[in-house]
């Protein structure tokens, strides 16, 4: 973990409310993996940093979807390409696959898929099959990128684009044809507990990068807690920051 | 030649017998037990670090959220989330023993009884040289505050446990009394080396759309900027009170911060929520105080403490 200066080199707008930030480093980054997150510090009033997943990296820049949900993330769209933004990074345990999952099942809802984008980048010698759910056709977003790593398949709720459905009704209707080796999983809560379900009925084991409300996001604080069963089945609550955010969907209380 | 850079200064403070660098310690439970800020300086530069409150057996805290972001300020509910005194021993305590600063313990309970055994405990550890008193938590509902809100109950439980104290004992003041003055005399008759003040203070954040708390433990801790002037009238008042030595906090952000509590009555100060938005503010604050009692050529932090002029 390092407290990295970047400029904000890139802002572009994803769908209606959703940023695209690239932030260039001048100094190399610290080495990051697959599904870990930063943590960007704002001005002013906002006291408390606000922790991003990183959904693109390179050695001297990152890329960060930024959905406005609130008066920080709003602040952050309102800034413009030149502003110096500190972060620190990587932070968290990250998507980690072993040498038998071979076929991977990318599954995001909305701008949960952006974690998900750097696991075929960390782990570029595996089978991918992305499976995306979006409310309606004006959010769909990612299509291209996911696109590069596979087969892609795109759901909206309402059906007015891709198949109709929420995405996870329609990966239960796939899933026996696909046979995936492992599911790795972001979105909202219901969408996660749905995935539970399946990943349970259908015995493939599911990973899911999580979002709790930080403060230090170094793990020292502990007010990012979630609740996680341990192998000796009992309850703890484990730092999302450092413990997490990627924890296995079948231990974590949702 | 520069004469800024020439002007030597005295950054160190003594209190209770215990020699710190500087008065900068950074508070419980926002700096964990040192490790995770130490990857991101030499620790060993601060005056002190506080361990997050420490009880008798393991606590797993309170449900989330336990962080809500206030207009200049933040509000947690953490809840006293540790290891218990034996898993510090096995987790914790190596690494502690590793470091070149002041590693105060801070003990927390739900009865006295608890409070007793973890104060004997955790003060017979070689790496510790000084327990701080938390009667002051919000945060649970057995013990911590219940401690710390009359005068008499402050009294006793300091009483208690300073029979098994074997290193200087701090007292953690709650802000959220009736009279901050009392309560510092209550200590100190308790037989407290030294007071540290404030803790935070009640609050509670509301989500109106959703007509819910923000906080599952539905109120909170307020900590941060916003409560600093509070701090400070408490600092003052509980000077005027007692003889023993102050430790401040309470919104420290920077070194003119650190200063104004030195000035209202401390001797040293603890920084919280600054560590929580900022990592590298324990470190930061070092060094600018250094360089400030430069600029304003004040030889030694005793100049300070308690220089206030009414």
């Amino acid at each position: 973990m390092k407290d990295v200066l970047f400029t904000l080199a890139e802002k572009k707008l994803l769908c209606d409310g959703v940023w695209e930030f690239t932030l260039a480093s001048q100094e190399a980054l610290p080495p990051i993996r697959c599904g870990q997150f930063l943590h960007l510090k704002l001005d002013g009033a906002f006291l408390l940093r606000r922790p991003f997943c990183i959904y693109k990296y390179d050695t001297h820049s990152v890329s960060l979807v930024v959905a406005v949900v609130g008066g920080g993330t709003r602040r952050l769209a309102e800034l413009s390409a030149g502003t110096r933004l500190s972060a620190v990074l990587p932070i968290g345990n990250g998507f980690t696959l072993e040498k038998k999952h071979r076929k991977i099942l990318l599954l995001g809802g909305g701008v949960g898929c952006a974690p998900l984008a750097t696991v075929p980048v960390t782990y570029p010698d595996r089978e991918y099959v992305s499976y995306l759910g979006f409310s309606r056709a004006s959010n769909v977003m990612f299509e291209k990128e996911f696109g590069a790593f596979g087969k892609t398949v795109v759901g909206t709720d309402d059906g007015s684009y891709g198949r109709g459905g929420y995405i996870t009704d329609i990966l239960a209707a796939d899933i026996d044809a696909l046979c995936p080796d492992i599911i790795l999983t972001c979105g909202p809560t219901p969408m996660l507990k749905a995935v539970a379900r399946l990943s349970h009925q259908k015995k493939i084991p599911a990973y899911m990068s999580g979002e709790s409300h930080m403060g230090c996001g170094v793990g020292a604080c502990l007010v990012c807690t979630c609740a996680v069963k341990q192998p000796d089945g009992t309850i703890a609550n484990k730092r999302a920051c450092v413990d997490g955010p990627v924890f296995n969907l079948e231990d974590i209380l949702l | 030649m520069n004469e800024q850079t020439e002007y030597t200064v005295d950054t160190a403070v003594r209190i209770c017998g215990v020699d710190f660098k500087n008065p900068i310690i950074t508070a419980s439970g926002t700096f964990g037990f040192g490790k995770e800020y130490a990857e991101f300086y030499d620790i060993n530069a601060l005056g002190g670090i506080c361990t997050k409150g420490l009880t008798k057996e393991r606590r797993e805290g309170n449900a989330s959220p336990r962080i809500a972001e206030t207009p200049m300020g933040m509000l947690n509910s953490v809840g006293l989330q540790n290891p218990g005194v034996e898993g510090f021993i096995l987790e914790d305590v190596p690494f502690l023993s590793s470091l070149d600063t002041v590693v105060i313990g801070n003990v927390a309970g739900r009865t006295e009884e608890d409070y007793c055994y973890a104060v004997e405990k955790v003060s017979a550890l070689d790496c510790i040289r000084m327990i701080e008193l938390n009667i002051s938590c919000p945060n649970v509902k057995a013990g911590g505050m219940a401690f710390g809100v009359l005068p008499e109950s402050v009294e006793k439980i300091t009483k208690a446990v300073k029979k098994y104290c074997h290193k200087p004992l701090m007292v953690k003041l709650s802000p959220n009394v009736a009279n901050i003055a009392d309560n510092a005399r209550a200590a100190e008759n308790g037989g407290a080396d030294c007071l540290s003040l404030i803790n935070t203070v009640g609050g509670m954040a509301v989500d109106w759309r959703r007509r819910r708390p923000v906080l599952a433990n539905v109120c909170g801790g307020l900590s941060g900027p916003a409560v600093k002037p509070i701090a400070l009238k408490m600092v003052y008042e509980a000077h005027k009170a007692v003889k023993i030595p102050i430790v401040g906090m309470g919104g420290i952000m920077s070194a003119e911060d650190v200063m104004e509590f030195l000035v209202a009555g401390a001797t040293a100060v603890e920084v919280g929520s600054a560590n929580i938005f900022d990592p590298h503010t324990g470190i930061n604050l070092v060094n600018e105080l250094t360089n400030l009692m430069k600029r304003c050529k004040i030889k030694s932090v005793y100049e300070v403490t308690g220089s206030l002029v009414v």
